[in-house]
């Protein structure tokens, strides 16, 4: 008789519930127990470094916005930094708080909507429902002050593109207070929860020595004990002037295990950091020009004269995002254009996390380091059965067809409505 | 961990094969302002392990990403480590250039020093064509395993053909 | 009972469940709904839900054991709408009764998950087969538990000597609260508890929905069902769980208020059949809806521990109450 064979492979991806992105994993499974892994990224590869390198610097700030919608204001505040090094560009204080505002809003929505997501990997909808309605409030706030609920598009090479008016101060403090009073029920509901600690507490466990060898950053890295923080450790911008300090679950009060339930604590309390950040921000925040540079023909000229290269480093809600640039003279493209995000570094990570765990803790596992897959420059559409690919200018002839519908509708429904205080 | 200590480390491991050693600073911070300094040099490839090793012995050390360039007859490598995270201002950055020529471009994996390498040094594999002697996993990361085109190398014939789109990759698997 | 009248009655038995099963669900969606702020779904929607599943293709993996796979769904639907017609419906008999038939109930239960797990084997997926083995794992986790607390009740029952021993009419006829003394109650108290228990992990409800659970296998043994099978199957699962809730009400709560409030004839039967319908909806809303919107899905292991060990030993501390209860009342 044939030997029954012990293992078998359980195939993840690239396309899974548990999963927001595409990414492949490969499960070696002995019943329920996972006894290897293999992960295979690059299904949403889109070559954007490759286009940044063949356009002028103030487009490749809007391509660094959409390498992530969530960390839309990450990538620029890195790529800014490393031009304005790279061409001396100075920039303007209260450019610097704005940029750390929306950034530390950024925090607080993403780690909102990631704390929803992992709740739904665990089956807890009903939580899911509740962190994704308290994170509208602070969508509201970033569309109230940027104009957009994401690619907020507010750094520009030399400063941002919109100051906060004194009349949306106290929009941002009740929004605030809003939260303070929410965080008790937020703490409570998560990391008091008995049917969430058990399905966290010393799951998916990564040790800090593991973490330091594999360059992990941000909450998978803080999680683990290690207090490493882009913020703190190289304080660029006005971080700073706050003493801002890298939050592991000692913060908390409780002993580090490096397991899910920590990488929950790390998250909720810098929710709560970042609003201690954007107060202090609002109180310290001086006067004064939002750009050195306001008009962008001379920003691009004196872009296109600028030789040399720069760093720049932010931590993005998800770790560290790096950006390296180099310019030459008469050159209006970058001759190179280096990006790393977080999930780059944490991508093995997962491979320690995965070790003996069950079958039943893959999504959460996957969730919890924050993985935003970004990457190809395909659109690959299956079409009548025929593969078929899509040019561009079908795209775009697609793409204008459907925002012709979608005027058209909402012109039908603004001659209805008369006004509902925000526009349309 | 100040860049001061971090050069003057490399530069009494390396000797005279850190060339072009210095320091650049930036200013930051409003209200209470200080200079972030980082270091920066270029080695050969020989003595890449080496460095790398001198730099985990300051404090614990993370790679953040190695960059690349295609510089015509040469590839340009940055190695973007950061030293000493924990402290509050205490993290130095230190970029490390080293360059290999297109006909030989072998350089040693660092791996071994600091397994989370891996997942740069697998894409530069891919990306630039690069050869790491010793690292643990060579297969390509985003892109498919068979595809042989490097596409941030400026020489690379087959490129055009991808960027036009005239590759109907998916035709290949079926 | 003459066959064609018997025949008769099964069929309303049979349609009118179907019908209070898919309202009975659109309920605990909309009120599950409600409960996570959410708007919810309208009340007809599992009608609605249905008809579209039944007009959907039905695809059949090539990996798949065709028969297999195709009569699974059948022998679920089956299984479950032959519960309903062994359980009484407020003042009426069950339309199928006999010596014993609360054994065969109890089997019958376990049919659709067995159905379930053999479609999942039978489906050749790799979630298919890891959802199929969860489900006899769930199965052999709760089915002492239960099995304890319906013996429990049958026996004592027996005990009074009153009708057909181990019958679900007589256990309806006969509520134990009164015939048993303080102990007793106390032990009654607790096979509820361990009933209520095993409720939603008999229908694989939230926290116990890990044969399907949908973010970490996709739906699990139900993946590669479609069309008219996952009709089959949405149905199969909605009669269940009014059987499950119409069992606990037999077993526990077979009250009627014709009696007390003094009304007889017709109106009075209507009024108990209304009352045991709200008896039903209340066990559902109170061991699955309420139940399954607060807490996150458990693992396999962290169920199979905790119905082994500490639900069996609730359910046999309820045995062994009633069976002292019986020492001393006699």
């Amino acid at each position: 008789m044939r030997e029954l064979e012990k293992t078998f492979e359980v195939p993840i991806g690239p396309v899974h519930p548990a999963l927001k992105e595409p990414i492949r994993f490969t499960f070696q499974v002995e019943g329920e127990r996972i006894v290897g892994v293999d992960v295979k990224p690059g299904f949403a590869h889109r070559g954007i470094e490759f286009m940044g390198m063949e356009r002028n610097l103030i487009q490749v700030l809007y391509l660094a916005e959409r390498i992530c919608g969530i960390c839309s204001i990450s990538h620029p505040i890195a790529l800014t930094q490393a031009v304005e090094v790279a061409a001396g560009i100075e920039v303007p204080p209260r450019a610097q708080y704005i940029r750390v505002i929306v950034s530390e809003l950024e925090r607080i929505h993403s780690h909102l909507l990631w704390a929803g997501v992992a709740a739904h990997e665990l089956g807890f909808d009903t939580l899911l429902h509740l962190t994704w309605k308290v994170r509208e409030r602070v969508m509201d706030i970033l569309e109230e002050l940027t104009g957009n609920r994401v690619d907020y598009a507010i750094p520009i090479f030399g400063g941002v593109r919109r100051d906060i008016a004194p009349e949306q101060y106290p929009k941002i403090q009740e929004m605030l207070r809003y939260y303070r009073g929410l965080f008790e029920e937020l703490a409570e509901r998560f990391l008091r929860d008995a049917s969430v600690e058990a399905r966290t507490r010393d799951v998916g466990v990564f040790t800090p020595e593991e973490a330091e060898a594999l360059c992990a950053v941000g909450p998978t890295a803080r999680a683990s004990g290690l207090r490493k923080d882009v913020r703190q450790d190289w304080p660029y911008l006005v971080y700073g002037d706050f003493g801002v300090k890298a939050i592991t679950p000692e913060d908390y009060g409780t002993e580090v295990r490096g397991d899910v339930y920590d990488r929950i604590i790390v998250r909720l309390l810098e929710v709560a950091q970042s609003m201690d950040i954007i107060e202090r921000c609002l109180e310290d925040m001086p006067e004064g020009e939002i750009t050195s540079i306001p008009k962008v023909p001379a920003l691009l000229a004196q872009l296109k004269k600028a030789e040399g290269e720069g760093i720049g480093r932010h931590e993005a809600p998800r770790g560290e995002v790096i950006h390296y640039i180099r310019l030459e003279a008469d050159k209006e493209a970058p001759v190179v254009w280096k990006v790393k995000a977080p999930t780059y570094s944490n991508l093995m990570s997962w491979v320690p996390m995965f070790r003996d765990q069950e079958i039943a803790d893959i999504p959460i596992i996957a969730a919890s380091i924050d993985p935003c897959m970004c990457c190809m420059d395909r659109v690959h559409l299956v079409r009548n059965g025929r593969d078929e690919l899509v040019w561009k200018e079908e795209l775009l002839a697609l793409s204008r067809e459907k925002t012709e519908r979608i005027r058209s509708r909402v012109t039908r429904y603004a001659s209805r409505v008369v006004d509902h205080g925000g526009g349309i | 961990m100040n860049a001061q200590a971090v050069l003057t480390a490399l530069k009494e491991a390396l000797g005279d094969r850190l060339r072009a050693p210095e320091i650049r600073t930036r200013s930051v911070g409003v209200k209470s302002p200080r200079t972030i300094e980082e270091v920066w040099g270029a080695i050969d490839r020989d003595v890449l392990l080496q460095a790398a090793r001198t730099l985990k012995d300051l404090g614990p050390l993370h790679v953040s990403i190695i960059s690349g360039a295609d510089c015509g007859e040469e590839i340009e490598l940055l190695y973007h480590f950061t030293v000493g995270f924990g402290t509050e201002g205490g993290e130095v950055l230190v970029t490390l250039k080293l360059s290999v020529p297109k006909t030989d471009p072998v350089v040693p994996s660092i791996c071994g020093i600091i397994p989370g390498a891996q997942t740069t040094e697998r894409e530069k594999i891919e990306f630039l064509g690069i050869e790491f002697s010793g690292i643990p996993d060579s297969r390509h990361l985003f892109l498919p395993e068979d595809m042989e085109v490097h596409p941030w190398r400026v020489d690379e014939p087959e490129l055009e053909k991808f960027v036009k789109r005239a590759v109907k990759w998916e035709e290949r698997n079926a | 009972m003459s066959a064609v009248s018997a025949l008769w009655q099964g069929a309303l038995v049979l349609f009118g469940g179907t019908l209070l099963a898919l309202v009975y669900k659109g309920f605990d969606r909309k009120l599950a709904a409600r409960m996570q702020g959410r708007i919810g779904p309208p009340i007809r929607q599992p009608f609605l839900d249905l008809g579209k599943l039944l007009v959907k293709e039905t695809v059949v993996p090539r990996t798949a054991v065709r028969w297999v796979f195709n009569l699974m769904p059948f022998l679920a639907l089956v299984a479950a709408g032959t519960v309903l017609l062994y359980l009484p419906v407020g003042p009426f008999k069950p339309v199928l009764s006999g010596y014993g038939d609360v054994i065969v109930v109890l089997y019958l239960l376990a049919l659709p998950a067995i159905a379930m797990a053999l479609g999942g084997f039978a489906s050749g997926s790799p979630y298919g087969v890891v959802g199929a083995q969860r489900e006899l794992v769930m199965l052999m986790s709760y089915e002492f538990p239960l099995a304890v607390v319906i013996v429990a009740l049958a026996w004592r029952v027996a005990g009074l000597g009153a009708g057909p021993a181990f019958s679900l009419a007589t256990l309806a006829a006969q509520p134990l609260w009164a015939q048993v003394g303080p102990l007793g109650v106390l032990g009654l108290a607790l096979l509820l508890v361990a009933l209520l228990v095993v409720t939603p992990a008999e229908l694989s409800k939230i926290p116990f929905d890990i044969p399907e659970a949908e973010t970490e296998i996709a739906g699990g043994l139900m993946v590669e069902y479609s069309g008219v099978n996952l009709a089959l199957f949405y149905l199969a699962d909605a009669i269940k769980t009014i059987a499950m809730a119409a069992l606990v009400v037999a077993l526990f709560i077979p009250y009627g208020i014709s009696g007390p409030l003094g009304i007889g004839g017709i109106g009075g039967q209507i009024l108990d059949v209304a009352f045991f319908f709200l008896k039903m909806f209340v066990v559902m809303f109170a061991a699955v809806t309420t139940v399954r919107v607060a807490f996150a899905r458990l693992k396999v292991d962290q169920i199979a521990r905790g119905f082994w060990i500490p639900l069996t030993a609730v359910a046999l501390a309820g045995l062994l109450l009633l069976v002292l209860d019986k020492a001393v009342v006699g």
